[in-house]
């Protein structure tokens, strides 16, 4: 029980794998010529399994994540056709019409003081809630990009993440893990599961490496979930009551022109039964449609996203698409850390990617590995447990927030909205904070904000970007006057800010250009 | 905007070049690009700093010459108040520029100036005000061409010595950005952002190796001289509160 845990080994090499090395490493330093004496980290990869793409989209998270790990931004941007993300916009969500509305990075100005939203209500037949009270918004409607080439590298002007080639991603990791932070990756397929006397893992057999012995094992094999799920037998909690995506329609669209416009956020527009996402990076858009095989048929959900693309590049771009279908069950495992065996990416679970929660989920789960490494083996369940109950609570809020995205619809054109909004379907919390919030508006003192996957402000711009009423205050409050009149200071300052960066910030395009040219300076 | 065109014996046989300081002529500038064969006489009259070209995002040396846009300290009304004038404001209004010249090799280049004909410095051809002219009456180079294209080929040299000055400050992590707070004796506040300096404390650190290696390639003597010529700040804080009376 007294093993020192020093020996960890990954199973599974895609962005997952090559991302949780990543993390792992550049936490604690691996010493190769200590032979097998120091710590280690082995990622096992299949030479025979293609990665799926999936994950395009990252948090702002990912710039602190890069790095941690000794990455240039300027070398990510150019291996991995990087592209900027300032957040999502989210359009026919409300009625199905022409109707839009931003979920932007930044959080509202002066979020840290004042709570805008009562002080905007007066004002929202006026202006959008985003608009009010960021910058940004307007910035990604303009495509432009959040910073300047003088800018260092990972600073900003407005907070972004990015949008990148996820296959591109996993190989510019794997150089880095393997050249930079000594990772040893061993390409070989698992054959077999050995186990310890106590239920642990001992070994991994290999097809051209034999057995591979470690003190950890970190399932990144996917969703089939080789260790966690096959071997160990942890179940999957389905989710499809709550959130009914569960088939995705992907294609790769070029531009019409080079020189076209890169968005700098995430579109995502409603459909009958779903909705399509649309992602620029500088070399071609990822437009997909994801949507519930209950409420729609794979020729009908084509007929949607063939339209999408017929009508926002070409109908000559329509007519060459070629689509992949994806099938996934949203939920997660019941819990992720089981013995000596941990899940990160795909085995730990998955769900439509309304909100980007893959990669960072990744993050999340690599970084407390990382920090809370267990001592030894005796220490090692106390840390699998907090590691559970931190991420059922993480995967928790996350479904409650992305089955926000469609209860606040308006829509009634077809069952699917209708069925998103059938009370059944609502997680008990969520209906709770509801119903507060039809009093009072999401502020960042309701939760220990430690855990939240989505600060109060994302709430913020879901709810009232939807169009959500949260009503006056009934009595007066003796900090009425003074938040009054700095609410009216804080709206003009981010209107003028607004107006300062829409005349000196570049295009997405142009910005990225200059990276490929200039590259970032570190200072 | 600018409107450049190749200086051409037969064009611009009447084209004269006002070399006088002013304003009006476009010297009103806040900072001015120099290069560290410069350095020597620029520390003798004023501030070096590191600035980013904001197109490029690429550091380059700067001599300051005020503290805020359209500010120059050493400019009194018609004339320049200081011993050197740097060359990136002497060159005005011309540029260097380099053209193949097959007939001297496959990959020789020959320079080519261009002047920009919408520069305030430009006479327009007729005019009978005083300055400079390009050529003589048999069409041959002035003196005046002959010091500019003399300049112009320093300058580009200059330029040049700049990539691997500054490509050796960034690799040893030599530059830090430094902020400049300057209050003035009316009780005004300046702040100046945007500025690198040398980072003296890293300096320190340096090896005995690398430090041979910057010595033979000059660069040691260009980071002292850029250290030193940080004590031309308070004569500058004293020329602007003189002005403020």
């Amino acid at each position: 029980m007294n093993q020192t845990i020093q020996k960890i080994v990954i199973v599974g090499g895609g962005t997952a794998g090559w991302l949780s090395a990543g993390i792992i490493a550049a936490e604690h330093r691996i010493e190769p010529q200590n032979g097998s004496d120091g710590f280690q980290l082995i990622l096992v990869e299949s030479p025979d399994i293609p990665t799926i793409g999936v994950g395009e989209g990252t948090w702002p998270s990912m710039r602190s994540t890069l790095q941690k790990m000794g990455i240039s931004e300027t070398e990510f941007f150019r291996e991995c056709s990087a592209s900027f993300k300032q957040g999502t916009l989210f359009n026919g969500w409300r009625t199905g019409g022409n109707d839009s509305y931003s979920h932007p990075f930044t959080a509202p100005h002066g979020y840290t003081e004042v709570n805008l939203a009562p002080h905007w209500q007066s004002a929202r037949q006026q202006i959008d809630f985003a608009d009010a009270v960021s910058p940004q918004s307007v910035l990604f409607a303009n495509r432009q990009a959040p910073k300047q080439i003088s800018t260092p590298e990972y600073a900003f002007n407005v907070n972004y993440g990015y949008h990148l080639d996820a296959g591109k991603f996993a190989e510019l990791l794997r150089k880095h893990c393997v050249e930079k932070l000594g990772v040893t990756h061993i390409k070989a397929n698992v054959t077999a599961v050995n186990s310890a006397d106590n239920g642990d893992i001992a070994s991994i057999g290999t097809d051209s490496h034999g057995d591979i012995a470690g003190d950890l094992f970190i399932d990144c094999s996917g969703q089939k979930a080789m260790l966690l799920g096959d071997h160990f037998g942890v179940p999957v909690v389905s989710k499809n009551s709550v959130l009914f995506n569960n088939t995705a329609l992907a294609a790769q669209i070029s531009y019409s022109d080079s020189n076209d416009p890169i968005e700098s956020c995430t579109l995502s527009t409603a459909q009958s039964a779903g909705w399509i996402w649309d992602i620029g990076l500088p070399t071609r858009r990822g437009i997909g449609h994801v949507y519930s095989s209950d409420h729609n048929s794979e020729e009908h959900a084509s007929e949607e996203l063939l339209r999408y693309i017929a009508t926002t590049v070409s109908e000559q771009a329509a007519a060459s698409a070629s689509m992949r279908k994806v099938q996934f069950s949203p939920g997660h495992r019941a819990k992720f850390w089981h013995k000596n065996c941990v899940a990160i990416g795909m085995s730990a679970g998955f769900i439509e990617p309304l909100e980007a929660s893959a990669l960072v989920l990744v993050e999340l789960s690599a970084a407390m590995i990382a920090e809370q490494l267990p001592a030894n083996r005796g220490v090692m369940d106390l840390v699998a447990k907090r590691f559970n109950d931190k991420f059922l609570y993480r995967w928790e809020r996350i479904i409650e927030f992305l089955k926000l995205h469609y209860i606040l619809s308006q829509r009634t054109d077809s069952p699917y909205w209708r069925d998103n909004r059938e009370g059944s379907s609502i997680p008990d919390n969520l209906r709770d904070q509801i119903a507060l919030w039809q009093h009072q508006s999401p502020w960042h003192r309701d939760t220990n904000s430690a855990d939240e996957m989505f600060p109060s402000a994302s709430f913020q711009y879901i709810l009232y970007g939807m169009d959500f009423e949260t009503a006056p205050s009934a009595t007066r409050r003796s900090s009425d006057q003074a938040a009054l009149s700095r609410a009216k200071t804080l709206f003009q300052e981010n209107a003028n800010k607004r107006a300062q960066l829409q005349t000196s910030l570049p295009t997405n395009r142009d910005l990225i250009n200059k990276i490929h040219s200039f590259g970032f300076q570190k200072i | 905007m600018s409107n450049f065109v190749i200086v051409d014996s037969k064009l611009h046989t009447n084209l004269k070049v006002n070399t006088s300081r002013s304003a009006e002529l476009g010297d009103n500038v806040m900072y001015t690009m120099t290069y560290p064969m410069e350095f020597r006489d620029i520390q003798s009259c004023y501030p070096i700093f590191f600035t980013k070209d904001p197109d490029s995002g690429q550091f380059y040396p700067a001599a300051l010459l005020g503290f805020e846009e359209g500010d120059n300290l050493f400019l009194d009304k018609d004339s320049w108040q200081a011993t050197y004038i740097p060359m990136m404001i002497r060159r005005q209004p011309f540029l260097i520029g380099f053209q193949p010249d097959p007939s001297q090799g496959k990959d020789a280049t020959k320079p080519v100036v261009s002047i920009d004909m919408d520069n305030p410095r430009v006479v327009a051809q007729g005019n009978d005000e005083s300055g400079e002219t390009l050529f003589d009456e048999a069409g041959n180079p002035s003196e005046f061409l002959q010091q500019t294209i003399g300049r112009l080929e320093s300058i580009h040299r200059g330029l040049e010595h700049n990539k691997g000055f500054i490509a050796a400050l960034l690799e040893h992590e030599l530059l830090e950005s430094f902020t400049l707070e300057i209050t003035l004796n009316d009780g005004s506040h300046n702040k100046l952002m945007g500025f690198y300096t040398i980072a003296e404390e890293k300096l320190q650190t340096l090896s005995g190796d690398t430090l041979a290696k910057f010595n033979t390639q000059g660069y040691l003597q260009s980071i002292y001289m850029a250290m030193a010529s940080f004590s031309r700040i308070r004569a500058m804080i004293d020329k602007k509160n003189a002005l403020l009376g």
